[in-house]
């Protein structure tokens, strides 16, 4: 019973990256597509 | 039970419906955001042609302003909430963008005398917050993280520094209603003094990301100031955000050394963990523009794209400063925190004064 909580809360612990992580990806990916040509103006 | 233990806690990280969950908060921001820029828009014009005389007040106001209704009138409701607190994570979003628009020589000058200015601030912020906490009679690890969030960055640095020296939950919420509730007044305030002392775009934008200590609202006051002085508030806001691990690391040393804290083992993995990650992430983008890797339009969108980010987080600066719950921290925490902004604040004025001089700012 024990080892299957705790198979069952490893994904809880191990979880993800951190908000600036995330957030640096995201700028990245944009930075990608801009330079990609897949947005080639962005209004504002 | 273990069943069910599990399938809640599996439930509770799935990632599509973590996802889920932020887009009613997220489109919140979007509409406040956007509703402050068609304000900014078609407001003047409409006072134009009716006659009205109407100062121009930018989209960065009004979105804040617009929030803080909302937060302070209706209050946010709780599908929202998830979404409005994602607001810090288009901010850095926006930074690493906004790298776009910064050539490497000039961060590295604008970042070099940053540097010097963000040393001085720490070392004067760290030692007169750290007197006052003691002369009004504070908790020292409340005194700590007040100290922490004024002189370095705010609310991740509270949150940052109450891990390392093992502060209670309580001193925290504290420290960051304080931080919060000072960062808000800075809003309206810095600007006014800007304008009043006839500070150039340079000076007040150095002054905000050296005195505002929330990253948000050192950009919002920057921005509100105008976009030249928006760039560089954040610029310098960043170089401070740069040595909070500095900071925390100290924290933790001297805390653990009075058997209160845990003591750090490995320096440079703490250091690495309290890294802010953007800030590499901007100077990657800002060395890529640097080498030509983005034609002009291209960096034209990219500096767009950083402004839409930036759009959505002042309307979050709005929607989560709610001021019943802020004054319900009490009045010790925050009498230190808004005596000692006020005097970090005229302290870096000085300096940046000082600076502008030497400069030619």
């Amino acid at each position: 019973m024990s080892q299957q909580q705790e198979v069952a809360v490893t994904p809880v612990k191990k979880r993800g990256y951190s908000i600036d992580t995330w957030a640096v990806l995201l700028a990245f990916v944009l930075a990608a597509l801009v330079r990609a040509g897949v947005f080639k103006h962005i209004p504002w | 039970m273990a069943s069910s233990v599990a399938l809640s806690q599996m439930r509770s990280v799935n990632p599509a419906l973590q996802f889920l969950k932020v887009i009613p908060g997220v489109l919140l921001l979007a509409a406040v955001g956007y509703a402050g820029k068609l304000l900014e828009a078609n407001l003047g014009k409409y006072a134009k042609a009716h006659h009205w005389t109407f100062p121009n007040i930018e989209y960065v106001l009004w979105a804040i302003l617009i929030g803080l209704v909302i937060s302070n009138t209706v209050g946010i409701p709780e599908i929202f909430r998830a979404g409005v607190a994602t607001y810090e994570f288009w901010l850095k979003a926006g930074i690493v963008l906004l790298g776009a628009r910064f050539l490497l020589g000039d961060v590295l000058k604008l970042g070099g005398t940053s540097l010097a200015l963000v040393g001085i601030e720490i070392v004067g912020a760290i030692a007169f917050m750290t007197f006052l906490g003691r002369a009004f009679g504070l908790k020292p690890k409340l005194t700590s993280l007040l100290a922490v969030g004024s002189a370095v960055c705010g609310v991740s640095a509270i949150i940052a520094t109450q891990g390392a020296i093992e502060a209670d939950d309580e001193d925290s919420s504290f420290a960051i209603a304080a931080i919060l509730a000072l960062g808000a007044l800075s809003l309206f305030t810095f600007p006014l003094i800007g304008h009043t002392l006839h500070l150039s775009d340079h000076a007040y934008g150095v002054w905000s990301g050296l005195a505002v200590d929330n990253t948000a609202e050192a950009a919002a006051a920057g921005a509100l100031y105008s976009d030249a002085a928006g760039k560089l508030a954040i610029l310098t806001k960043t170089t401070r955000n740069a040595l909070i691990g500095f900071v925390v690391l100290a924290y933790a040393f001297y805390w653990a050394s009075r058997g209160q804290a845990q003591a750090v083992g490995n320096k440079a993995k703490f250091l690495w963990q309290k890294f802010p990650k953007f800030v590499l992430g901007f100077l990657l983008i800002s060395t890529l523009a640097t080498a030509a890797f983005f034609s002009k339009e291209q960096i034209g969108a990219l500096a767009n794209l950083s402004r839409w980010a930036f759009l959505l987080t002042f309307a979050g600066v709005g929607l989560r400063t709610n001021f019943r719950a802020l004054s319900k921290q009490g009045l010790k925490p925050f009498a230190v925190g808004a005596i000692g902004e006020v005097a970090i604040a005229a302290f870096t004025l000085g300096l940046v004064l000082a600076a502008q001089r030497i400069f030619g700012w």
